[in-house]
């Protein structure tokens, strides 16, 4: 699994390459700015780019641009946006239209080892990741009538980690249960939402996020 | 600009030269008496031609010329009454006295007088030369006029005399100065003098072809009398050349004759024209007794003085400036440009200044009577204009104090985000490379996992912190993501509508941004809403950020800091912030920022 790195800060540009390359992951390169990003995904046609939202020259929304053109120059190519702050409106940017190999974390998440690297490998893959925080800010928004409340507190659980990208066999591993117990979660959350549950993770994703969002 | 056209609104203004009433009255008498004279004189004449040629001397250019020495006379004697300060009238006054006075003398019988007569001949138009070279402000600014007008004095005494010395008339009245007749060298002191007055001619036409061709369009129109006059000159030393190869044109003889007498005419016609405008002044007086805006003052004055273009200019001595109606700094026209400005004083203070056409400059009276006349206006607008500066040097002064202190919380986020963040990040995955590298179960590996959580705690704490010190993804990705965050976290219900697709300036941006964040905050604070509505939208070039709650009302914008500072915020930036706040009625917090673009 080949991965690129844009960050500007070479503390963290070398920390995250060690953290790849120690748990299997091939770090193709590695740059501190957007163009030399686009030359790199472009000619060494990685799984996923790893992108700061923030980088030169500006260090406004390069990183989210360079990102967004990735998602649709090189549909194959998974994005991880990393931040060091998380904003609904950010992620629902950088999702649009589809929530496939694309991922939004806090930068604070790449010392969490383990799950910072299986969120890697799930964007690589084609999934999503989607940082808790957001997650959690979308579903304790005050809302006038709340469908939520409909929801029984394990439904809330499965919920989180479905909108975080999980498949059922990650939320079945987290939470210590059966697959075949997500699955029934699943189809009641869809049932009560009133969403159609369609598709694979990705698209349980957006259509989750959206759903959450308006 | 201090030029000799600068005008004081006020005639007891010390530093205009007032001449001394004694002086004032022997003027007066001395006019009279050129008046009796240039009448018996012009009279005089007619009756010499009537006895010495009958009627048809009165057909001939030559019968009629004393009406230049009369044309010039008159219209001097009344521009010098009209316009004292100017040289202009002594000058013409000059020009027809000579002409008429040696018109008299030359055909007197008595050998002295008719010797003076010849002698100051062509005196007249040595003084003609000086006049067209004044023209219009009565002053020889060039040291090069002053050659030109030498050439002509050179022709008319020294030489005029020399050829005296030899002439003689063999008859009666003799010439009394002829000490050696002698016809051949007579004949060759006058080919000189048509030489000298042909050359000095030509050049003088080339003077004042290029002075009129310099000159403004508008100016041109005033000009013209030194342009006919440097015709009629021209073509009276062409017709002096021919006649000493006894060459006639009658014809031309007649237009030399017409163009003399048209040039003071048409600068009587000048000052008459004036006078008639002054009496629009009456009216302008009326309408400012209406207490006018400046805007409307300006159009009181652009049409009395029938210049359209006309702007008024204040002096505000506090900032050292020139300023417009709405307080903004102008520059007055350089002197000699496409434009002339004309200073206002009142009370010995300069207030104010005209800038307009330059043809006005050659009507002194209507500009000093305006003036006077709007003296009060125009100090109130000026008032009204300095009151207007300051507010918007104090607004510049505000919103350059908040850009100044936006900018330094932008500096310390970005060093929080690229300094103590990063680290913090840095350190804590190195921790978490060392915890994988001990193992899962070892003890120091779970001293170090408390770490990184410490660490993790630390940094939602400073991320807090710096978006207190400055909100970034407002500058790095626009109002609309940035509200988004602000209105999902936000503890009551809201619903945000952003109906604007590009980005704002920056400045508008963030002030929005707190706008909002500080409204919510106030909501959960104090108004027990339970929903809340937020709107971004743009009119007229106008950003319109609106927060509704339905919550108690009674919000104060006095009491508190959290209003007050939305307000100067909004205000330094040129917009406005408005509260309704009735008990029980809800808050609405609109403000309206410009945001050309």
């Amino acid at each position: 699994m080949r991965v690129v790195i844009a960050e500007d800060s070479v503390l963290l540009r070398e920390g995250l390459t060690q953290l790849l390359e120690k748990n299997g992951l091939e770090v193709a390169g590695s740059c501190e700015d957007a163009d030399d990003l686009l030359l790199k995904v472009r000619s060494y046609s990685p799984d996923v780019a790893i992108v700061d939202v923030r980088l030169p020259p500006t260090h406004n929304d390069e990183g989210l641009r360079a990102a967004l053109e990735i998602r649709a120059r090189h549909p194959d190519v998974g994005v991880l946006v990393l931040s060091q702050y998380v904003e609904v409106g950010l992620a629902m940017r950088l999702l649009a239209d589809s929530a496939e190999g694309a991922g939004y974390l806090l930068k604070d998440r790449i010392s969490d080892v383990e799950e910072f690297v299986s969120a890697v490998r799930r964007v690589a893959d084609g999934g999503s990741a989607i940082d808790p925080t957001i997650v959690s800010t979308l579903l304790s928004r005050q809302r006038d009538d709340d469908p939520l409340a409909a929801l029984t507190p394990r439904e809330h659980e499965v919920l989180e980690l479905m909108a975080e990208g999980r498949s059922n066999q990650g939320i079945a591993d987290k939470l210590v249960l059966s697959v075949r117990a997500v699955e029934k979660y699943v189809s009641s959350i869809f049932g009560k939402l009133g969403l159609p549950s369609s598709g694979g993770d990705s698209r349980r994703v957006l259509a989750v996020l959206l759903y959450l969002r308006s | 600009m201090a030029t000799s056209e600068t005008l004081s609104a006020n005639a007891s203004v010390p530093s205009r030269s007032e001449p001394d009433r004694s002086d004032v009255r022997s003027l007066t008498s001395l006019r009279r008496g050129l008046w009796l004279f240039v009448l018996a004189a012009a009279a005089g004449a007619v009756a010499m031609t009537l006895a010495n040629d009958g009627l048809e001397g009165l057909e001939t250019p030559y019968g009629l010329r004393f009406l230049i020495g009369l044309a010039f006379a008159g219209s001097g004697l009344y521009a010098w009454a009209r316009r004292p300060e100017n040289r202009l009238g002594p000058l013409m006054t000059a020009v027809g006295c000579i002409y008429l006075l040696a018109q008299i003398l030359s055909q007197a019988h008595a050998s002295t007088l008719f010797t003076a007569g010849i002698w100051i001949s062509d005196a007249w138009v040595v003084v003609f030369v000086a006049f067209l070279l004044a023209f219009p402000d009565g002053r020889i600014n060039a040291r090069f006029d002053l050659v030109v007008i030498g050439m002509f004095a050179l022709m008319a005494f020294p030489l005029e005399l020399a050829w005296l010395l030899f002439w003689t008339t063999g008859g009666s009245p003799e010439n009394a100065l002829a000490v050696w007749p002698n016809p051949a060298l007579a004949d060759n002191v006058d080919s000189a003098q048509r030489a000298l007055v042909m050359f000095a001619s030509v050049v003088l036409a080339i003077t004042l072809a290029r002075r009129w061709l310099l000159a403004s369009p508008p100016l041109r129109r005033a000009l013209v009398p030194i342009l006919v006059g440097s015709v009629g000159i021209l073509l009276s030393s062409v017709l002096l050349g021919l006649d000493k190869f006894q060459i006639e044109f009658p014809t031309a003889r007649w237009a030399v004759l017409v163009a003399y007498i048209a040039i003071p005419l048409v600068v009587l016609g000048g000052i008459l024209r004036s006078r008639l405008a002054r009496s629009t002044v009456g009216d302008l007086f009326v309408e400012l007794r209406a207490d006018p805006s400046p805007t409307e003052l300006r159009e009181a004055l652009a049409r009395t003085l029938r210049d359209p273009s006309l702007s008024l200019a204040y002096w505000l001595p506090q900032f050292r400036s020139w300023s417009d109606l709405d307080g903004r700094p102008v520059e007055l026209p350089a002197e000699g440009g496409d434009r002339a400005a004309t200073m206002i004083d009142r009370k010995g203070e300069l207030v104010a200044a005209l800038v307009h056409d330059p043809a006005l400059v050659g009507e002194p009276e209507l500009l000093d009577a305006v003036s006077a006349a709007a003296g009060i206006a125009i100090e109130n607008g000026r008032l009204h204009v300095e009151l207007r500066a300051r507010l918007e040097e104090l607004r510049g002064s505000r919103s350059r104090i908040i850009e100044a202190g936006q900018k330094e919380r932008q500096r310390l986020e970005r060093n929080l985000h690229d300094g103590a963040q990063q680290r913090l990040i840095a350190l804590s995955l190195e921790l978490s490379l060392l915890e994988q590298e001990l193992g899962p179960h070892a003890d120091a590996g779970l001293r170090l996992a408390q770490a990184r959580r410490e660490i993790a705690t630390s940094l939602g704490e400073l991320r807090e912190v710096a978006r207190g010190i400055h909100p970034a993804v407002v500058s790095g990705h626009g109002l609309a993501v940035a509200l988004e965050q602000l209105t999902a976290r936000a503890p009551v219900p809201v619903r945000l509508t952003v109906a604007i697709e590009e980005r704002l300036p920056e400045q508008v941006e963030v002030a929005a941004y707190y706008l909002v964040s500080e409204s919510l905050a106030n909501v959960t604070k104090h108004s027990g809403a339970s929903s809340v509505s937020v709107g971004v939208s743009r009119a007229n070039d106008q950003a319109v950020i609106e927060v509704m709650d339905d919550g108690v009302g009674g919000a104060d914008t006095e009491r508190g800091t959290g209003l007050r500072g939305l307000a100067d915020r909004v205000e330094a930036l040129g917009g406005r912030l408005r509260v309704w706040s009735p008990n029980g009625g809800g808050t609405r917090v609109r403000a309206e920022i410009p945001c050309a673009s």
